[in-house]
């Protein structure tokens, strides 16, 4: 028999495709010819694949060899299809049946020695595989841990070309993948560290119980990046869908730990100013690979020093913070990266930035208004929370005896207001107060009471808070009565939210 | 029947008999009650004093009883009549006493005297929803440029929280309120018809919309013909109920700026938007601003307007003017944040809470209170205390 089909999976943006991989061996001048849309890493696939398997000790089949991946449309890229490569040409070639790796995707690359070495993006690529209808994977001994997160298939291991061998002819066993460990995430920062900043914290907690974006602007020192780190651990942990969706783009990415386990906290991405605008919504050459941005997804994208990045990079903030999804389109097709983000900037009033406690800056009002200056504008319009951090006084140290409460006791106030705010609107769809168009709130079913306003009207009416600062307001009501426990806003609930947006950039 | 109940037919039945605004029969309900004046002018009949105001034939059928069946079908029709002694009668429509020249020829000038009742339809309380409201009107026969203005300030105003209350006729009115309505805004329409008659017919779905999330109100019971003259009159109702009337455009003998001079006599304001000077439909509202004499202010948008009718004070809370101690009302809470403000350095609030020894998130919610009710001030940097009430205190105290 001189041809044979065996399966592997490759990955499209962010998904995954089950893809398969045939061989057949014909008379002729002994080459290798490698069809169906492969990137550069592929092509090469045909000198590692030749060597891996003599090194493995098995005969290379010297006639002319076609290998075809199918769908042959489909771009494909990366290095794990080598070892399905493999297995097709040497079981073209008739040295061994393919019966033991029917209903099997395998999915690996291979080293010059028939070793075989873990690559990126196996989550995405077992989940599917598995909805094809796979009975089994065989992945890297490495990736083993990451692919037994999926459900509803059977997953083995190898780590060298020759144990693959030998479990097809059935001289040698697979490995089995580790067990589960244990979550192993090391607790991540406490909000019981901040001291004062009584104001940032109860941004911070109606940010994460409205899934509202924050911006905080004040001098170095006063906490913006203290506080900000600390936002994921009041954060409910991902369900199992967003931990998997989470766990394969950092798969993807190539950022997951070896034998990681599910990721469950909201991850935490902070790219430092200078980021790039493929570094920070995906790219590279070819396809594109998921940026900051979508490492954040589900959880929260922290820009420090915000106007310090380039203007292009926040404004394509723009179109994931609408949709929750960023498309990047390039020659060879469109991929596009889930990037529902929570947005928390921060920024020091002016480019002197002198720390707390030193001389007042000398900045002119008009250099400071061109440096936040820089923010505002559609990017801004979607913040709901501005606030301005004024640095820790002696009095507020002096308080610190009073103890501070910890991430956990606020993050079960905002697990039950968030659990409140999606009951209410689940009628129409809105996931969360954040989602809320403003027009809704003034409409007469969930307008507030005239008593309730006076304090945010009074704003209106002398200019200090615009039309949409309004709207914000109203909406950040909502979740300071949902932390509250309360049905409808107060009149208190308003005026603080009022607060929430004292350091508003633009009114 | 309660008393209430009472009252209301009464008011219902008279306003049956006479045109609205009668200022004769409107005084006699005033002096003796309407419940007696509706019995004198059945018992008497012709011999009535306030016989000669009403026109319509005593004769024919019992005013209560047709009053007691009008009420019967407005709650089929889910509207209702609100009449002055009612919680949500707005105050703002017994302005109305203060304006009118008895000795006018013209029944129109003569007789601006406040509704006997209203009729309205839609869930919002009458007083509240004209608390902080504006009227918006013009001509029927606008321009594109008078359109876009309307719906703007109609949608800019309901943005800002202000009702928009207009006249749902063609043109101007009708962009005023879809403007309102698109902003999810609180929108009231004052008809010279029935609440229940949709005129014009073609700005049914419209009034729908209105009666779902604003009001559509009226002093014409239900079923009412739009007469001509009827317009004339219902003016002086939008001039009453609103803070100012802006004319967005208007010809040179524009019923708008009949409205516009209602409001100048109630001490509104008076507010026209300029137009191009070769359109016509303009001419009504230059001719206002030309004329000096009248105090009207040449607006060209939402921020003038509400710069104008949300000026400081306007409709806050009622500041506590206690000659004695302005501070005795405060709670506890809110006498140690107050204790805590300086003169001339302003603290954040979480400085004030650190000062206070109170929640900072307690701070949050009671400073901008104290603002309202003039105890504290707003400055970039936080709240300072506000002198007034300070020195009220020290010299009451001390």
């Amino acid at each position: 028999m001189s041809y044979a089909k065996v399966r592997s999976a490759g990955l499209v943006g962010v998904r995954g495709h089950l893809v398969e991989v045939e061989a057949d061996i014909a008379n002729g001048l002994p080459m290798m010819v490698l069809s169906g849309l492969p990137d550069t890493a592929l092509h090469e696939a045909r000198d590692r694949v030749r060597a891996a398997i003599v090194n493995a000790g098995q005969r290379w089949p010297n006639r002319r060899i076609t290998v075809n991946l199918l769908p042959a449309a489909l771009p494909k890229q990366g290095s794990g299809f080598d070892l399905a490569i493999a297995c097709a040409v040497l079981a073209g070639a008739g040295e061994f049946p393919l019966a033991a790796l029917d209903n099997t995707a395998i999915i690996g690359e291979l080293g010059l020695d028939g070793s075989v070495r873990p690559v990126r993006g196996v989550l995405p690529m077992v989940v599917a595989a598995a909805r094809a209808g796979v009975r089994q994977v065989v992945v890297p001994s490495e990736n083993a841990a990451e692919a037994a997160l999926v459900p509803g298939l059977r997953v083995r291991a190898t780590d060298s070309l020759r144990r693959l061998v030998g479990f097809v002819r059935g001289t040698e066993s697979l490995l089995d993948p580790p067990p589960p460990s244990v979550p192993a995430e090391p607790p991540g920062p406490d909000l019981a560290d901040v001291v004062g900043q009584g104001v940032g914290r109860v941004a911070l907690e109606v940010a994460a119980a409205g899934n509202h974006h924050l911006a905080m602007i004040g001098p170095p020192g006063a906490g913006k990046t203290m506080l900000a780190q600390r936002l994921p651990s009041i954060l409910p942990e991902l369900d199992d869908e967003a931990a998997l969706e989470v766990t394969a783009l950092h798969s993807i990415a190539g950022v997951l730990a070896p034998g990681a386990p599910l990721l469950r906290r909201p991850p935490f991405q902070a790219p430092h100013h200078t980021a790039s605008m493929p570094a920070l919504v995906g790219g590279g050459s070819g396809l594109a690979r998921p940026g900051a941005l979508s490492l954040a997804h589900r959880g929260v994208l922290f820009l420090d020093e915000a106007p310090e990045f380039s203007p292009r990079v926040l404004d394509a903030l723009r179109q994931p913070l609408e949709q929750g999804v960023i498309s990047i389109r390039r020659a060879g097709g469109d991929t596009t990266f889930p990037a529902r983000i929570q947005l928390v900037l921060a920024a020091n009033p002016c480019r002197c930035a002198k720390p707390s406690g030193e001389p007042v800056c000398i900045c002119t009002p008009l250099a400071r208004h061109r440096y936040l200056g820089r923010l505002s504008g559609p990017l801004l319009d979607r913040v709901d929370i501005q606030i301005r951090l004024e640095p820790l006084t002696t009095a507020a140290l002096l308080d610190a005896h009073a103890v501070s409460e910890p991430s956990a006791v606020v993050a079960d106030r905002v697990a039950k207001a968030r659990a409140a705010a999606a009951a209410r609107w689940s009628a129409h769809g809105w996931r969360s107060n954040a989602e809320v168009p403003g027009s809704a709130l003034r409409s007469p079913r969930w307008r507030l009471p005239r008593a309730a306003l006076s304090s945010v009207r009074k704003l209106l009416d002398e200019g200090e808070l615009s039309a949409r600062g309004y709207d914000r307001v109203l909406r950040l009501a909502w979740t300071i009565a949902d932390l509250a426990g309360r049905t409808r806003p107060t009149a208190g609930d308003v005026s603080q939210a009022s607060e929430l947006r004292r350091g508003a950039v633009a009114p | 029947m309660s008393e209430l109940d009472e009252i209301r037919v009464a008011r219902l039945a008279l306003s049956w008999l006479a045109e609205p605004g009668n200022r004769a029969l409107c005084r006699r309900v005033a002096d003796l009650g309407p419940v007696l004046v509706l019995d004198e002018l059945l018992r008497n009949g012709r011999a009535a004093r306030t016989r000669q105001a009403v026109g319509a034939d005593l004769d024919e059928a019992d005013p209560r009883r047709l009053a007691e069946a009008a009420l019967a079908r407005a709650q089929r029709l889910d509207a209702r009549v609100v009449i002055p002694e009612d919680d949500e009668w707005p105050a703002s429509l017994n302005d109305l006493w203060r304006i009118g020249d008895e000795s006018a020829k013209d029944p129109v000038d003569r007789d601006t005297a406040p509704p006997l009742c209203v009729w309205v339809r839609g869930g919002w309380r009458l007083d509240e929803a004209l608390d902080r409201s504006v009227a918006v009107v013009g001509a029927r026969a606008a321009t594109s440029y008078g359109t876009q203005v309307a719906r703007e300030i109609g949608y800019g105003l309901a943005s800002r929280d202000w009702t928009v209350v207009s006249g749902g006729a063609y043109g101007i009115d009708g962009f005023a309120h879809r403007g309102a309505l698109a902003a999810g805004g609180i929108t009231v329409a004052v008809l010279a018809c029935g609440v229940d008659r949709p005129y014009p017919a073609s700005h049914a779905s419209l009034f729908d919309r209105i009666a779902e999330d604003g009001l559509l109100i009226s002093e014409w019971p239900l079923g009412a013909d739009p007469f001509r003259h009827r317009f004339l009159i219902r003016n002086r109702v939008i001039a009453a109920i609103t803070k100012g009337t802006v004319v967005v455009e208007a010809g040179p003998r524009s019923g708008s700026l009949q409205t516009l001079r209602r409001a100048g006599q109630l001490h509104r304001h008076r507010m026209v938007v300029p137009g191009p000077v070769t359109s016509a439909m303009s001419v009504g509202c230059h001719e206002q601003l030309r004329n000096r004499d009248e105090h009207t202010t040449l607006v060209t948008g939402v921020p003038h307007i509400v710069e104008l009718v949300g000026a400081i004070g306007h409709d806050l809370a009622p500041v506590p003017r206690g000659p004695e101690h302005p501070r005795d009302g405060l709670a506890a809470t809110e006498r140690r944040l107050l204790e805590a403000l300086l003169k001339r350095k302003p603290l954040s609030s979480e400085e004030v809470a650190v000062r206070a020894r109170v929640p900072v998130s307690d701070a949050m919610r009671i400073l901008p209170e104290l603002v309202v009710r003039g105890f504290a001030k707003r400055r970039e940097h936080g709240f300072i205390l506000a002198l007034h009430t300070d020195a009220t205190t020290r010299s009451a105290s001390g």
